[in-house]
């Protein structure tokens, strides 16, 4: 059965940027598969519009995402979101040349 | 280099500590994301896709060795260990946190260092030549008058909330624009007059993103006292004149377009003629006293190079040859040498450096060069001042700390934004691509008979790693939430400048690489001679022979049919 399309509400963490996802006790999570995921887009956006009013201190620019469900995983359908959720494709650091000594 | 008076350094640090009360409100939840977000930016921070990241301004791209040092003190303390070159001369990092950032603020105050003008819709850090002060064939150095602009521009209360950014270069050589000033907000050459007379031809209206032009001249001379009264003319007519209601036609070259280069003319000399007041005007006095931050250091008196270069260039160690070929450039004083160092590297994502890359390099600059370490726009770094002699121990040592690749000017030293790996505004990645690149085209004999050929990588069409100016730019776009890429030929950001223009359907990621490799493989074939550079044979032969050889074949018409609108 293919995946279903869900909604879930994103945000950054204030303190770091890194990525927040709102979990379904209205918690914030590190991780997408730990978000709440909602059946409809419109809730998402109620979550997010509350987020700005009452969690400001926490997360930053809450906004909702469509993403594909299955009993395994959790996946952002677009690109960027799925880049966003695992970090970058590419090397982080440079590999220290100090250590080719 | 320019050295800090008591108000430069007061100004930064009050700067600094007042960004720290902002950053303590934001994190005690005092003041909202959409209250903050314009005081950060005014610092430099942007939140991206996985973290904060900050732009520190280096002004023209000049560091000196200790700002280096405090440089990979901060990726060691605060970020993950390594900074990134931008395409713009300055250097980011791209994982801070929040509340470290007024303490980096700090650190770079204490070395003369900040981040205002990295950000926000203001007069950005002014950029130039690379190697300015030291290029054979420069007229003037440009650098006193970049510092000049840079202290009238910083805090600027007139122009510190203009319509969109603003970006001005400096050349002080005419003859061969290094600085890409053709594609600035305002571009600006010194040349000589008639009467052999130095001073300024002023363009304006140049730029990238997603509507590029090439800069018109507004002025064909400007006697250099009047550089500030005609900067102010132009920029108050665009501020006045400018669009608000819509970022994406905010820029002053859609203005320039809207009303047309004589009109634009018209009003910024109606603007001067009534407000250029002698306060405004520069005095020599103080050119001078600007000037003698940047007067040349204490060259040894020494043989010319030429001989020197040859039997470098010739000899056995073939490395090293292709080195002093391909990343050694000429210098006005005899006996010395400028030095590329590539940070352009299979496995590296482009322009990142570790800490202790940076440490090292300080301490090399420090042997060889004077100190002085110069942050290139195509993400590279420059010695400017090595004696000729010095460079085989030199390169022997760049070597060790992986720095040593000879392909500056090549096609795998590719300019690069940081794309979807690490933008919140891109659309697809461009580091992956380059990676690529730099991996399938790593065999310098290849290199070497391609000859000078750039590639330059955006990830969207805002522009960051200037595709439109690349011999082959590459283009990210998304197409229903996937990436694909348009393949552009025939840029140029220099005296010869053009556009480049799409060859044919967008291509997906993993074939556009392959893309690039057919329009090489068929440049090879249809070139003239050797000699005959990439953009000569484009210009030349027109797009057919390179749009056959990538859509003609059946698979990348396939592919090219997914990116298709």
């Amino acid at each position: 059965m293919p995946p279903a399309t869900h909604w879930v509400v994103t945000a950054s963490f204030t303190d770091d940027g890194s990525n927040a996802y709102r979990r379904a006790d209205g918690t914030w999570s590190r991780a997408l598969a730990e978000a709440g995921l909602l059946t409809e887009e419109a809730t998402g956006k109620v979550h997010a519009a509350q987020a700005v009013a009452d969690e400001q201190r926490l997360i930053s620019d809450p906004y909702v995402i469509e993403v594909h469900a299955s009993d395994s995983k959790v996946e952002a359908l677009s690109a960027r979101e799925r880049i966003r959720a695992t970090g970058p494709t590419v090397p982080i650091r440079r590999p220290d040349s100090g250590l080719r000594r | 280099m320019y050295q800090y008076d008591d108000h430069d350094r007061r100004i930064i640090i009050e700067r600094a500590q007042q960004f720290r009360g902002q950053v303590a409100r934001r994190l005690s939840g005092e003041i909202t994301e959409e209250e903050f977000k314009p005081l950060r930016l005014q610092n430099g921070l942007y939140m991206q896709l996985h973290a904060y990241m900050l732009r520190v301004a280096i002004p023209y791209g000049l560091l000196s060795s200790t700002q280096v040092r405090r440089l990979a003190d901060i990726a060691r303390k605060y970020d993950r260990g390594y900074a990134h070159l931008t395409t713009r001369q300055n250097i980011q990092y791209n994982w801070p946190k929040l509340g470290d950032v007024p303490s980096i603020l700090d650190d770079l105050a204490d070395v003369e260092m900040h981040a205002v003008q990295t950000s926000g819709n203001c007069v950005r850090n002014i950029t130039s030549d690379p190697f300015a002060g030291i290029a054979p064939d420069e007229l003037e150095d440009p650098r006193p008058y970049c510092e000049i602009m840079r202290q009238w521009s910083t805090f600027h209360p007139e122009f510190a909330n203009l319509p969109r950014k603003f970006k001005i270069a400096v050349t002080g050589t005419p003859g061969e624009d290094r600085a890409a000033v053709r594609f600035h907000d305002i571009g600006i050459r010194i040349v000589e007059n008639a009467a052999k007379e130095r001073g300024f031809e002023v363009l304006v209206g140049g730029g990238m993103g997603r509507t590029p032009h090439i800069g018109a001249v507004i002025r064909e001379f400007l006697p250099k006292r009047h550089l500030l009264s005609y900067m102010e003319s132009i920029l108050r007519v665009y501020n006045l004149h400018g669009r608000r209601d819509n970022k994406f036609k905010a820029r002053i070259k859609i203005l320039v377009v809207a009303l047309g280069v004589e009109e634009f003319r018209r009003r910024v000399e109606e603007d001067w003629e009534a407000t250029k007041t002698p306060e405004l005007e520069l005095p020599d006095a103080e050119v001078a006293r600007v000037t003698k931050f940047f007067a040349p250091p204490a060259y040894e008196k020494l043989p010319a190079s030429a001989d020197q270069l040859t039997a470098l260039s010739l000899g056995r160690d073939r490395e090293l040859g292709n080195w002093i070929k391909n990343n050694v450039v000429g210098h006005k004083v005899p006996g010395y040498s400028a030095v590329v160092i590539s940070v352009k590297m299979p496995g590296v994502p482009p322009g990142d450096v570790s800490d202790t890359q940076l440490d090292a390099i300080a301490g090399v600059a420090d042997r060889y060069s004077f100190g002085h370490v110069v942050v290139t726009h195509t993400q590279n770094l420059v010695l400017p001042d090595v004696k000729t002699s010095d460079l085989a121990k030199l390169h022997a040592e760049l070597v060790e700390l992986d720095l040593g690749k000879a392909n500056v000017g090549k096609l795998t030293d590719v300019i690069t934004c940081p794309g979807l790996d690490y933008c919140d505004l891109a659309n697809a990645r461009s580091i992956p691509l380059s990676l690529e690149i730099a991996e399938r085209f790593d065999r310098i004999d290849y290199l070497n008979d391609v000859g000078d050929v750039s590639i330059k990588i955006s990830g969207c069409i805002n522009a960051c790693g200037h595709h439109h100016v690349g011999n082959i730019g590459i283009l990210g776009i998304d197409k229903r939430g996937e990436e694909f890429y348009q393949l552009m030929l025939g840029g140029s950001p220099g005296n010869d400048a053009s556009i480049g223009k799409i060859l044919g359907a967008a291509l997906p990621q993993d074939a556009i690489v392959d893309a690039v490799e057919k329009v090489l493989d068929r440049y090879l074939v249809v070139r003239e001679s050797a000699d005959e550079r990439f953009l000569d044979t484009v210009r030349r032969v027109g797009f057919e022979p390179f749009r056959q050889a990538v859509y003609g074949d059946a698979l990348f018409g396939a592919a090219a049919e997914k990116g298709a609108e």
